[in-house]
């Protein structure tokens, strides 16, 4: 089985206090470390585990600017047998632009696949929109929250997606096909800086962005950055036992954990 | 035509209430609601101008392969809508993506605001640290919404009832069957409600107790290190830097004061509720609703109350 | 398994003295003895094992043939941090120390918040003239409870009329328990990039806030040529000089928890203790396990940042209950480390801990 996988380098902004710059047109990301994007992190585990019981090779794709190879070298270090980096300094807000760049990719450079693996969604933008939009596009069947594979044979697997409510579903789905990982499939393996400097040795081959764009009539854009509402901080429930209690209760039923 | 396509999210059997957001933000946009959902005795209110029954089974439908080409004859037959809205979920993120994807048409997700004078859809970057406001030209735009965002907007409306037949199922994609999560051994990083307890409930003979409260509550019971470490509570259960990240709907912390380990296990919590008796607790500092108490006591007036 | 390390294990001779000198071995199941005999025969060792090891220094210290079973500890857990299959909670730290450099994974532009707790500037180590460094390190940065160390450690120096300064955003993880956990990539390239901050801005004398931070650059940055050392030698030297005294009391009885990389592994027993016999009132306690044969506190070799497997009695805990019997109110430790893994337990028996610099805040 060959396995096309998508890293994302991504902004760590977990523990980071955002800026945002030149009234509401750009966030300030000049001072945050990055990373590969935990989703895709679970994906290229995944995608190494199937292939070391079932032959084939794994690639990493990056798309992002120079220092996404580092993404690709980790890819590598983890099992990856390729890391492709398609170089861009854009940064590609409309999933669309992002998804129909990648099948652009795909068919022009005739990257031979079985099965696409992204990541649910990546930590910055949360969309969620590049594997589905893509699967689409290439006309090919698609699964989103896939939190288990439980058997793969050579024209199907059978997966388990995530619903709500600690939920799944089996699935039967024909390969080829493009497959979301949900974080939380597997435990991925650490990858050690020597692994890493190991990796550094196995050429990556880096493309073009702009050989593969694709103009689109439609599409979505960013107007203005804004921050969220401001919470205060705690919001204290005073009174007698009985409100106070009431009040939880309130609480509980609004956020929809309770009835 | 001008109108909103509402994409219901049924779950075996069950009309989902986050459905509300998704016939809130139609009204909010001014626009007629047009809701389409399977085959099915589902209590759907009338939160739509016109509900479509589509002839499929509930599976068919929840399936991304098989709503494009229901989407396809809906489009065919009512012209293109304005806005095809999915809830925020597992079905709608997974058939917001690849509706968009199939038929061309920008897509927004997580839409947890919209602004009417400038026509930008608020969608969260960064876990909410930032939001971006977004427009979408060139087509019908494909949103998906976030659960409790719009459901304020919803209003009753005619809920004239249509029926259409169905596309023949795909095979490459099909649904086998439900798994329930195996409930043995409890991942309380899973849980949307956890109670958590600290080392303010002072003895072991107290865990009992607030296991009772948790299973009232419908919440997964969790802890702070010193319980663990005491074995009042399993490892798994154990929340912070030496135990497990979590990151539930609530988290409602009992008698832990707020180690720095700890808080960072459980800080991203979309919801912390924390009582403790000791007024300076640094857990107050990152909670959105605090209780100054004694722990039992309130314990036991939530048994009270639930019952 | 480095070749050097291989030959020494080689010629160990099986005496146990490293087993006796454990804190670990005994109670849990974990035995250095077995460990090295294992390695001798190349033969498997349980996965978990490793993990145990508190990085105390004991063993080596005991070991007749320098077999330096800690140092093979860290070898051991190097191939599983090669294989990538380590504890998650451990897997955290280093991935958190790659990208924040620290291994709680807090930002790294709030390295310096502890700053704002001062009423007095303290400049950058390249606007000084001394080029004397204050090397606060992670857990000193970061954690609200450990973040006193510094503030008080400032004031101190300040109070002796020391000019010192800091490296702020720019100072990375020293690298020491990193180092122990067996990633020694992730060692070198935070050695390389403090090693890049001290060369760049002239850095004559680096204060360590924490034993392991110092223990580290001192011992295992390589030859810097810069003087190392850690604060409570610069405190007891003022002392001793009469730049820094304390006007006020504590009359409490105070007992002196060694920190394992304070005293056994860099010899550091007199200076604290000089300190606080300097504090007016206070009246100094020994424990029954001190200096040399310190009992460790589990706080070392990654232990800060997972549980091990099984569940047994800490040695914090023991720690505790043999200072509450030598009639202890206070237990002063000079270490971070140490202040975290016995607070718990002391509280539990109404005993309070304090970091040195707490107790000398409160006289100065």
């Amino acid at each position: 089985m060959n396995i096309l996988v998508f890293a994302k380098r991504v902004a760590a902004t977990q523990e980071e206090e955002l800026r945002i710059r030149d009234e509401g047109a750009a966030v300030d990301l000049s001072k945050v470390p990055f990373k590969i994007n935990d989703w895709d992190n679970y994906s290229v585990e995944e995608a190494v585990r199937i292939v070391e019981k079932t032959g084939g090779t794994v690639t990493a794709i990056s798309i992002g600017d120079a220092e996404s190879d580092e993404v690709l070298r980790r890819a590598i270090a983890m099992g990856a047998r390729d890391g492709f980096l398609v170089s861009s300094g854009e940064i590609f807000h409309d999933p669309g632009v992002r998804s129909r760049l990648i099948q652009n990719f795909i068919r022009k450079e005739n990257i031979p696949f079985d099965v696409i693996f992204t990541g649910v969604q990546s930590e910055d933008d949360q969309f969620g929109c590049v594997g589905g939009i893509l699967g689409a596009c290439l006309g090919l069947p698609y699964s989103s929250m896939v939190i288990g594979i439980d058997a793969v044979e050579k024209d199907h697997m059978i997966i388990r997606r995530e619903l709500e409510g600690g939920l799944q579903e089996r699935v039967k789905i024909a390969v080829p096909c493009v497959l979301s990982i949900q974080s939380g499939i597997n435990e991925p393996r650490y990858v050690s800086i020597m692994g890493i400097r190991k990796a550094s040795k196995v050429e990556r081959k880096v493309f073009q962005a702009a050989d593969y764009a694709a103009p689109a009539s439609a599409g979505i854009e960013v107007v203005r950055w804004t921050y969220p509402e401001k919470k205060g901080g705690a919001t204290m429930l005073t009174g007698e036992l009985d409100t106070v209690c009431g009040q939880l209760l309130g609480i509980l039923k609004e956020k929809g954990v309770f009835q | 035509m001008s109108y909103a396509l509402i994409i219901a999210e049924v779950r075996r059997g069950v009309f989902e209430e986050r459905n509300l957001d998704s016939a809130g933000i139609a009204a909010l946009l001014g626009k007629e609601a047009v809701m389409l959902i399977p085959d099915g005795a589902y209590e759907a209110g009338n939160i739509a101008e016109t509900v479509v029954k589509v002839k499929v089974a509930e599976e068919v439908f929840l399936n991304p392969l098989n709503l494009k080409n229901i989407l396809g004859q809906v489009f065919a037959a009512r012209g293109n809508p304005d806005l095809i809205v999915f809830t925020h979920s597992s079905f709608g993120m997974e058939s917001a993506a690849y509706t968009a994807g199939a038929f061309g048409f920008p897509v927004v997700t997580d839409v947890s605001g919209y602004d009417k004078e400038k026509g930008v859809f608020l969608k969260s970057y960064y876990s909410d640290k930032i939001f971006g406001e977004f427009k979408a030209s060139g087509g019908p735009v494909v949103i998906s919404v976030r659960s409790g965002s719009f459901k304020e907007f919803a209003v009753d409306k005619a809920a004239k009832a249509e029926e259409m037949e169905g596309a023949a199922p795909v095979e490459t994609r099909t649904f086998v069957e439900y798994v329930e999560e195996e409930k043995a051994d409890v991942d309380i990083t899973k849980a949307d409600f956890l109670l958590s307890v600290g080392r303010g409930i002072g003895s072991k003979e107290e865990i009992p107790a607030y296991e009772d409260l948790a299973g009232r509550l419908k919440a997964v019971l969790s802890g702070s290190r010193p319980v663990i470490d005491k074995m009042w509570l399993p490892k798994p259960r154990q929340v912070g830097t030496s135990g497990k990240t979590v990151r539930p709907k609530v988290y409602l912390a009992m008698g832990i004061s707020g180690a720095f380990q700890h808080i960072a296990g459980m800080k991203d919590s979309e919801c912390i509720i924390a009582v403790n008796k000791d007024t300076e607790a640094p857990i107050f500092q990152y909670a959105h609703f605090g209780i100054i108490a004694d722990i039992h006591k309130v314990r036991d007036k939530l048994k009270e109350i639930v019952g | 398994m480095p070749e050097q390390t291989a030959t020494r294990v080689l010629t160990c001779i099986q005496c146990g003295k490293c087993t006796g000198g454990c804190p670990e071995s005994g109670k849990t199941p974990f035995n250095v003895r077995m460990l090295m005999r294992k390695t001798q025969f190349k033969s498997d060792i349980e996965e978990s094992l490793p993990w145990y090891c508190t990085s105390c220094g004991a063993c080596t210290i005991r070991c007749p043939r320098d077999v330096k079973p800690s140092e093979v500890v860290i070898e051991l857990r190097a191939k599983l941090v090669e294989d990538g299959d380590i504890p998650l909670a451990l897997q955290k730290a280093l991935e958190n120390t790659f990208v924040q450099k620290n291994p709680w994974g807090r930002s790294r532009n709030k390295r310096a918040d502890w700053l704002e707790k001062l009423d007095f500037e303290v400049p950058h180590v390249s606007g000084t003239e001394s080029k004397r460094l204050l090397f606060v390190c992670c857990i000193q940065a970061y954690d609200p409870r450990c973040m006193v160390i510094p503030v008080n450690v400032a004031r101190l120096l300040k109070a002796g009329g020391m000019e010192f300064g800091v490296l702020g955003e720019e100072e990375a993880c020293c690298g020491n328990e990193i180092r122990r956990i067996g990633e020694s990539g992730l060692f070198e390239e935070l050695q390389e990039e403090n090693l890049g901050s001290f060369t760049e801005y002239g850095v004559q004398e680096i204060i360590a806030l924490s034993p392991h931070c110092m223990n580290a650059l001192k011992k295992e940055y390589g030859d810097t040529g810069i003087k190392v050392v850690h604060y409570t030698e610069v405190l007891a030297k003022m002392i001793a000089e009469g730049s820094l005294s304390f006007p006020g009391s504590f009359e409490k009885k105070v007992i002196y928890h060694d920190p394992c990389f304070l005293g056994k592994q860099n010899g550091i027993f007199d200076e604290p203790r000089a300190i606080l016999k300097a504090v007016p009132g206070l009246e100094l306690l020994e424990f029954s396990r001190s200096r040399e044969t310190s009992l460790c506190c589990e706080g070392g070799g990654g232990r800060m940042f997972f549980e091990v497997e099984s569940v047994y009695q800490r040695n914090a805990e023991v720690r505790v209950i043999d200072a509450g019997k030598r009639g202890a109110e206070i237990i002063a430790a000079a270490c971070p480390f140490c202040v975290m893994t016995l607070e718990d337990p002391a509280t539990e028996k109404g005993l309070v801990v304090k970091e040195l610099s707490e107790i000398l805040m409160e006289v100065l």
